[in-house]
């Protein structure tokens, strides 16, 4: 007779309850006018990004335009650490270049009723972190891609009142590796992806009470995806469950709320809080088909603001522009993690706009990220160590009216 | 314009003060000894010491035993020791005595539907290290119980004595040769063969643990004598892991009852036969083998008692791990030594697991990473952690900052690529655990 016995427990050979997805992937980089504003730009909304910051902005734009342009982000990282080995030893991010793009196009059917479409990225960006470093039972590579297309209209409901609607579709690609805590040599690696799409909505509203003084808000849902992929294991060892795996990801609503004011005829100053609704971010869950077995990491993130001030100073053909912000991290000290590291942000921002011929315009600027040091300590996932990270974004948006 | 040559100066000045300040390292921890220097160090202890596993002392795993992987750190806190030596045994290295070859275990095939593990067949490897000039720094003796530290004369039956103390060519006892080596840093571990041996052969071989009351005047002595010969260095000593929370005893039975299997037929000590319920009786990794031949299930055919160690041998074996502890504990805390509470990790491993840096490792058999495909030692990882935990009790007890061992670059068992049947638990060829517990019935008692 054979007995036979069951290996009781495939799911303890996998995932360490290791994170997945991390925060602080929201971009609000989408036209470098605003860019060179510190983002401070949803009282204004004076150029077709008016798609992304306040479709308001839409209904005082008469003319007809197409922008483009695109944004160059570098960010490095640096861990210190674990201290789980009582060790400080630094471990540098593998540097990586992102650059999400921004299209935009407008239309007015009258002085009152304006159309849009837009396609930008408001969530990204990824990590790469060396193939054997210490944490790689938590991560190697994440990588978050999203695009939105947004078709807007915006009504001017009488002179300096306007209000705009637009409709989000939203494609997202999800791409994560790592090492599997298995008994194994070599370890397993495992990489998951994730495809979704979705939709969304978002509104705005823009009042200019004077010549001086222009109000915004606007706000944009969640996106919540729910995804079904694919998870690799390398080497395919059959105690694994490869195959299709499941996951969801809400991404947060946002909204905004700003004054501008004119100094003088060509200086105007302007000042924005965004609001964030991270705590959609409470946990990310995978569920594998191959043995039912599901992951589910905490998050517990919290909702946060960003606050945004900005200049711009007009002469002639050019405009010079600066701008600061203040982001306040949605990740608590014990959800700290490698996959996006994340801290309160300060970010600096300078930009130029020149004006090359009647109809053609472009936008230039340069943000400086700088992240606090980040000490994480008793976290959830037994990686405490410090982060460092700053990043330079480089902003270009080309502007052609007719 | 007057604004304006404020504003480019103004921004201009911010951006050059942000980004010229480059960011220093952060504070964190600095490796140090505290107020200590290491010169030589020294480990004394049984197999566990050695670094063997998987049924079999060899160099690449000796590479990976604690004290290595210790010693290793000990250098990055800025010790002196001169080269770790240890008494290594060329791959695969030692035979079983009852075939010649090598009793090394390894994962033999993952192919569908039961996978296998069991020696390979090969031929023995032979000792490489054995010209050393002096004793070996790594003095761990598989199979020896306490009380052979202080033995001077009667160490028949051990292969591994010849193996680590050469008695040809220096003195004959454990402590004889760490006076010769002077170390000023000493981990001891030792007492777990007086438990481990009974438990592993069902309570046949030995038939008793070591009696308590030898235990804790033994364990008094050997602290005395290293204390005596070296009154200045530096000792960890290390407790008894109960040995009932071991895979060698939770595997088969739990695995049977997840088939619907709830008891057994099996032979007491006493040799009466009896029906033996998996919930309160263990059964050992050999008793797969029984099993799997239709043995323990018609009282005509009873498991042996060999691979069943039923409630009242488990007490007993609990209740001698207690009292030993006990004994540990009062005599390291009467004479100022660090303890590294071996039981309580292996607690912790078996109900909650242990988790560092996102690698997470249990008591499970082989899928649980911390032992060796043997059941009863810790794999490569598994010494690494023990590694780890006493080097956090050297830190904590002697203020000292030693790095601890990256988990992440100890390798693990080798498993072929073949296809491994999905919710398996591997077939273990019979009498390849056989000398596990001769292991522990050597030595003196």
């Amino acid at each position: 007779m054979r007995t036979p016995i069951r290996f009781p427990a495939v799911a303890l050979l996998l995932l360490s309850a290791s994170t997945l997805i991390a925060g602080g992937f929201q971009l609000n980089e989408h036209g470098a006018r605003a860019v060179g504003l510190g983002g401070a730009f949803a009282a204004r909304a004076s150029d077709p990004s008016a798609i992304y910051f306040n479709p308001a902005g839409l209904g005082f734009q008469t003319v007809n335009q197409i922008s483009l342009g695109a944004t160059v982000i570098l960010p490095r990282v640096a861990f210190f650490g674990p201290y789980q080995l009582n060790t400080n030893t630094k471990t540098a991010m593998d540097n990586q270049t992102f650059t999400p793009p921004h299209v935009y196009g407008t239309y007015h059917f009258s002085e009152d009723l304006h159309f849009g479409i837009g396609v930008y990225t408001p969530f990204g960006l990824g990590t790469q972190w060396p193939q054997e470093w210490s944490g790689k039972f938590i991560t190697t590579k994440a990588d978050l891609q999203s695009f939105f297309i947004s078709p807007t209209v915006a009504y001017r409901l009488r002179d300096g009142l306007s209000i705009g609607v637009g409709f989000n579709y939203a494609v997202g690609t999800v791409r994560l590796e790592q090492t599997v805590s298995d008994p194994f040599d070599p370890h397993g690696t495992l990489a998951l992806k994730f495809d979704a799409n979705s939709f969304g909505f978002n509104v705005g509203v823009l009042y200019k009470p004077s010549s001086e003084i222009s109000v915004g808000a606007s706000y944009r849902s969640e996106v919540a995806f729910s995804a079904t992929g694919t998870a690799d294991f390398t080497p395919n060892r059959p105690v694994y469950p490869e195959g299709d795996a499941k996951s969801s990801l809400t991404l947060p609503a946002t909204g905004y709320l700003g004054v501008a004011y004119s100094l003088s005829d060509n200086l105007v100053v302007e000042a924005d809080y965004q609001y964030v609704g991270w705590s959609s971010y409470q946990e990310l869950a995978v569920e594998f088909a191959g043995d039912g077995s599901k992951v589910i990491s905490p998050k517990n993130y919290r909702d946060t603001f960003v606050l945004r001030v900005g200049a711009e100073y007009t002469m002639d053909d050019w405009q010079l522009r600066g701008g600061y912000f203040f982001d306040r991290t949605p990740v608590e000290t014990p959800y700290v993690d490698p996959l996006l590291p994340d801290a309160n942000r300060n970010g600096l921002n300078v930009g130029l706009g020149y004006r090359l011929t009647s109809s053609l315009s472009i936008d230039a600027a340069y943000m400086l990220l700088l992240m606090d040091e980040r000490k994480a300590e008793k976290t959830v996932i037994d990686f405490d160590g410090t982060y460092q990270t700053r990043a330079d974004l480089f902003c270009v948006s080309l502007t052609y009216t007719f | 314009m007057r604004t304006v040559r404020l504003f480019i100066v103004g921004t201009a000045l911010t951006f050059v003060l942000w980004s010229g300040c480059t960011q220093s390292d952060p504070t964190g921890p600095v490796a140090s000894l505290g107020s200590h220097a290491v010169t030589k160090y020294v480990a004394i202890g049984n197999s566990l010491t050695a670094g063997y596993q998987s049924n079999a002392l060899y160099a690449s795993a000796q590479q990976y035993s604690y004290p290595n992987l210790i010693a290793q750190q000990l250098l990055r806190a800025g010790a002196t020791i001169q080269l770790f030596e240890q008494p290594l045994y060329g791959d695969p290295g030692n035979a079983d005595p009852a075939t010649g070859k090598a009793s090394r275990l390894e994962i033999l095939s993952l192919s569908s539907p039961i996978p296998s593990i069991g020696p390979r067949g090969l031929d023995p490897g032979s000792p490489t290290n054995t010209a050393l000039g002096r004793p070996y720094d790594n003095l761990g003796i598989p199979g020896i119980p306490l009380a052979s530290f202080l033995d001077t004369t009667n160490f028949t039956g051990n292969p591994f004595v010849d193996l680590v103390l050469r008695p040809s060519m220096f003195p004959k006892s454990v402590f004889q040769q760490v006076q010769v080596l002077q170390p000023d840093l000493i981990t001891l571990w030792l007492g777990n063969n007086d438990v481990l041996g009974y438990a592993t052969s069902g309570g046949t071989s030995p038939s008793a643990p070591t009696p308590t009351g030898t235990f804790a005047a033994l364990y008094a002595q050997v602290l005395d004598t290293l204390r005596a010969i070296l009154p200045n260095a530096k000792i960890l000593v290390g407790n008894i892991p109960d040995v009932t929370t071991i895979p060698f005893f939770t595997t088969v039975g739990p695995a049977a009852q997840a088939q619907g299997i709830n008891a057994v037929y099996g032979i007491h000590s006493s040799g009466d036969t009896a029906v033996m319920s998996l919930s309160t009786n263990l059964l050992t990794l050999n008793a797969q083998a029984e099993l799997s031949q239709g043995k323990g299930i018609l009282p005509s055919n009873p498991l042996p008692s060999s691979v069943v160690l039923d409630s009242d041998e488990i007490a007993i074996a609990q209740a001698a791990v207690s009292s030993f502890n006990a004994a540990i504990a009062s005599v390291a805390a009467a004479r100022g030594v660090a303890l590294f509470d071996a039981n309580a990790l292996l607690k912790k491993a078996n109900t909650e697991g242990y988790s560092i840096a996102g690698e997470r490792f249990t008591s499970q058999y082989v899928a649980g990473g911390l032992f060796s495909l043997d059941g009863v030692y810790p794999s490569s990882r598994g010494y690494a952690i023990v590694a780890n935990e006493m080097i956090a009790v050297l830190n904590q007890h002697y203020g000292m900052s030693i790095p601890l061992v990256d988990i992440s670059t100890v390798p693990g068992i080798p498993a072929p690529a073949a296809k491994l049947g999905k919710g398996q638990i591997p077939q273990i060829s019979r009498g390849a655990l056989e000398n596990i517990h001769k292991l522990f019935s050597t030595g003196v008692r």
